[in-house]
């Protein structure tokens, strides 16, 4: 019977073929395969197994169960899953970046079509999500992924949980910092999709400036951030604030107009920002109702999602384009500035389209380009130590007396 | 989740009884007759039960540990699953799926202070196992929906929150038989809110047909579960044993 088993296990291993590493995940390598049953490039993420004898890992079983029941083009698939060599392997369908990527990309000018796209397409999987009563509670734009032909899909499900039974008290420690929603920072128990909504505001914000819109240091300066953005709430804004578990009073700040804040927004895109930065969930704009927002419906329509701007796929676009001996083009296809540096300092390949004179190969460094972008600051996300807190206290019954494991 | 039990992978998974009273081949080369097959299975459910009480995990964790067993045979068989080993393990998994996790250890523990037996001594490592397993044999579904949620507003509005155990009760017994994978979960609680209706005495017919729900499948349930306590006291221990002894002893 064992024997079988393993026959089994080998022969959908066997399906697919396995390519490189794409990094290490939240539990486990991801590496990218080819589905020699369709043809289609798969990510599939092998699950570590827990020193501590607990079985299948309690996040993937977690993702597991909440992708079965989300399908939809802006949620990210879980094609298939299965156990080899005594390890789970989860296959996603393969995407070819994220938010972040494009939001750091400072080759990338985001038009105002593109940033409506974006933001449509993160609501829409949102909606979805609250429309089958699940949180995603850990929105961010590393966590937005972005397929082949430019469709952006929520992915990382690992905190996400149901919300249907009112009155569940769950734990507030979700979301890396910048992206809290300010009931949760204040130490709330029983909240709503609302935190979704506050963090995709906080993303809207970016794709805006190009930067983490609040980018507190701690909890505590996160709050300030917030209010010496929008103001300290006033009662009347939000009244249950004060008996949440963790509330401190601040100092009165006036906050400023969003119009100076976001000089670059229409009317239109500050209305829905102001909507979805409410500070009393209860007030808050819904993901459904976001949609339903005149921002989408007046104006330009969003940029369609294949013709939005995205980094250049990793190594493709290099090997397959030296045959194209078609005209050199002299000018960009977008309107963007493409300079040709890197963070980390090393030069990346232009694509083909964008500095006409160039063969393929390295570009020389005439200048320091460096001058232009400093360093992003990192960029914190739910590190090892909330991650120890946070699995002691996912959620109340959730018992583990172990340490991290990873 | 509340209301989307119509778009859930719960509501397409159901089957139907002649579906779910399918012996597979292997049990029945070793004499296992459908009979037996629903007695092993309801045996189960009862084990399940007493390990979930000295585990302390809410009545959900059991409802749904029950349903991923009473799944999983409908397509895998008993001599190549072994109850006793699959009923803890879809424990084991429940309690994770419904984010309320029992230690492999502590469930160990007390499979060994319920049954001296040495058929039923499992260890961690075989329960890791058969979890991969189950989740295979589950296809990795896991979202179950119970009769418990709409309970006390259905009772509340029927006007018979008196009778809120006894329901309660009942719904507990209904997971002894197959009903949460052929039924819609709210057309159980409905049934048991008819079976209670009857042993209270309370005619509710006005309140069932303003309910514009199928009242043919609740009187249905009903007289599937009420059938099922008549039977039931033709059950004894020998029979159990009887059908228990056809059941494989491990390699």
């Amino acid at each position: 019977m064992a024997d079988l088993d393993q026959l089994l296990a080998k022969k959908v291993a066997d399906r697919y073929l396995k390519r490189e590493v794409l990094g290490e995940g939240t539990y486990g390598v991801v590496y990218k395969a080819i589905d020699t049953k369709t043809g289609q490039t798969v990510a599939i993420k092998k699950i570590r197994l827990g020193k501590q004898k607990e079985g299948v890992n309690f996040t993937a079983l977690r993702e597991i169960k909440l992708l079965k029941e989300l399908k939809d083009p802006n949620i990210i698939e879980l094609i298939d899953a299965f156990p080899h060599k005594g390890n789970l392997h989860l296959v996603f369908e393969f995407m070819e970046t994220d938010l972040e990527a494009v939001i750091r990309d400072r080759n990338i000018v985001l038009s105002p079509t593109d940033i409506k796209s974006y933001l449509q397409m993160t609501l829409k999987g949102l909606a979805f999500c609250h429309k089958k009563w699940v949180l995603h509670r850990d929105m961010k734009p590393n966590n937005l992924l972005i397929g082949p032909r430019g469709q952006l899909k929520l992915a990382d499900f690992g905190l996400a949980r149901i919300f249907g039974s009112p009155d569940r008290r769950f734990t507030h420690q979700v979301f890396a910092r910048w992206y809290r929603a300010p009931e949760l920072l204040f130490g709330a128990k029983q909240y709503g999709p609302g935190v979704d909504v506050w963090a995709a505001a906080c993303i809207f914000a970016e794709l805006l400036l190009r930067r983490p819109f609040l980018q507190g240091s701690s909890d505590i300066d996160q709050l300030g951030k917030i209010f010496a953005a929008f103001g300290t709430p006033k009662e009347t804004q939000w009244s249950d604030m004060k008996y949440l578990p963790d509330y401190v009073e601040y100092q009165f700040v006036p906050g400023q107009p969003l119009k100076t804040l976001f000089p670059m927004a229409n009317d239109d895109a500050l209305d829905l920002l102001s909507k979805m930065f409410a500070y009393d969930p209860k007030a808050r704009i819904s993901a459904q109702q976001a949609l339903e927002h005149r921002y989408f419906s007046s104006g330009p329509p969003p940029t369609e999602p294949a013709s939005l701007p995205r980094p250049p796929p990793k190594r493709e676009s290099v090997d397959s384009k030296p045959s194209d001996f078609g005209p050199t083009v002299l000018s960009p296809t977008r309107k963007s500035k493409r300079v040709v540096s890197h963070p980390e300092g090393y030069v990346e390949k232009v694509d083909d389209h964008g500095v006409g004179n160039e063969r393929s190969g390295p570009v020389p460094m005439s200048l320091d380009f460096s001058v232009f972008e400093a360093r992003p600051p990192a960029r914190p996300t739910i590190n090892s130590a909330d991650r120890t807190h946070l699995k002691r206290k996912l959620d109340l019954e959730f018992l583990i007396p172990e340490e991290d494991e990873d | 989740m509340a209301t989307d039990f119509w778009t859930s992978t719960h509501y397409k998974q159901l089957l139907d009884q002649e579906e779910v009273d399918v012996v597979h081949q292997l049990d029945k080369d070793r004499g296992i007759t459908l009979e037996d097959f629903k007695l092993i299975k309801l045996h189960m459910t009862n084990y399940i039960a007493r390990l979930a009480q000295n585990v302390k995990v809410r009545q959900r964790v059991v409802a749904t540990a029950v349903t991923y067993m009473r799944r999983a045979y409908t397509r895998r068989s008993m001599t190549e699953y072994d109850p006793r080993l699959v009923a803890p393990t879809c424990l084991y998994l429940a309690s994770k799926a419904e984010e309320s996790t029992v230690q492999a250890r502590l469930l160990v523990f007390y499979i060994k202070k319920l049954h001296s037996d040495d058929k039923y001594r499992y260890e961690i490592k075989d329960i890791l196992e058969m979890e991969m397993k189950i989740l295979e044999a589950l296809n990795y579904y896991l979202v179950v929906f119970h009769p418990y949620r709409a309970l006390s507003q259905l009772l509340q509005d029927a006007g018979m929150s008196d009778a809120t155990q006894m329901t309660w009760g009942l719904i507990n017994d209904s997971y002894k038989m197959d009903l949460i994978l052929i039924y819609p979960p709210h057309s159980i609680a409905l049934a048991c809110i008819y079976v209670a209706s009857m042993l209270k005495d309370k005619d509710n017919t006005a309140w069932f047909e303003q309910l514009r729900v199928d009242m043919n499948m609740v009187e249905k349930v009903a007289t599937e579960i009420l059938d099922f306590y008549d039977n039931h006291k033709t059950i004894t221990d020998e029979k159990v044993n009887a059908a228990m002894q056809k059941l494989s002893t491990r390699t």
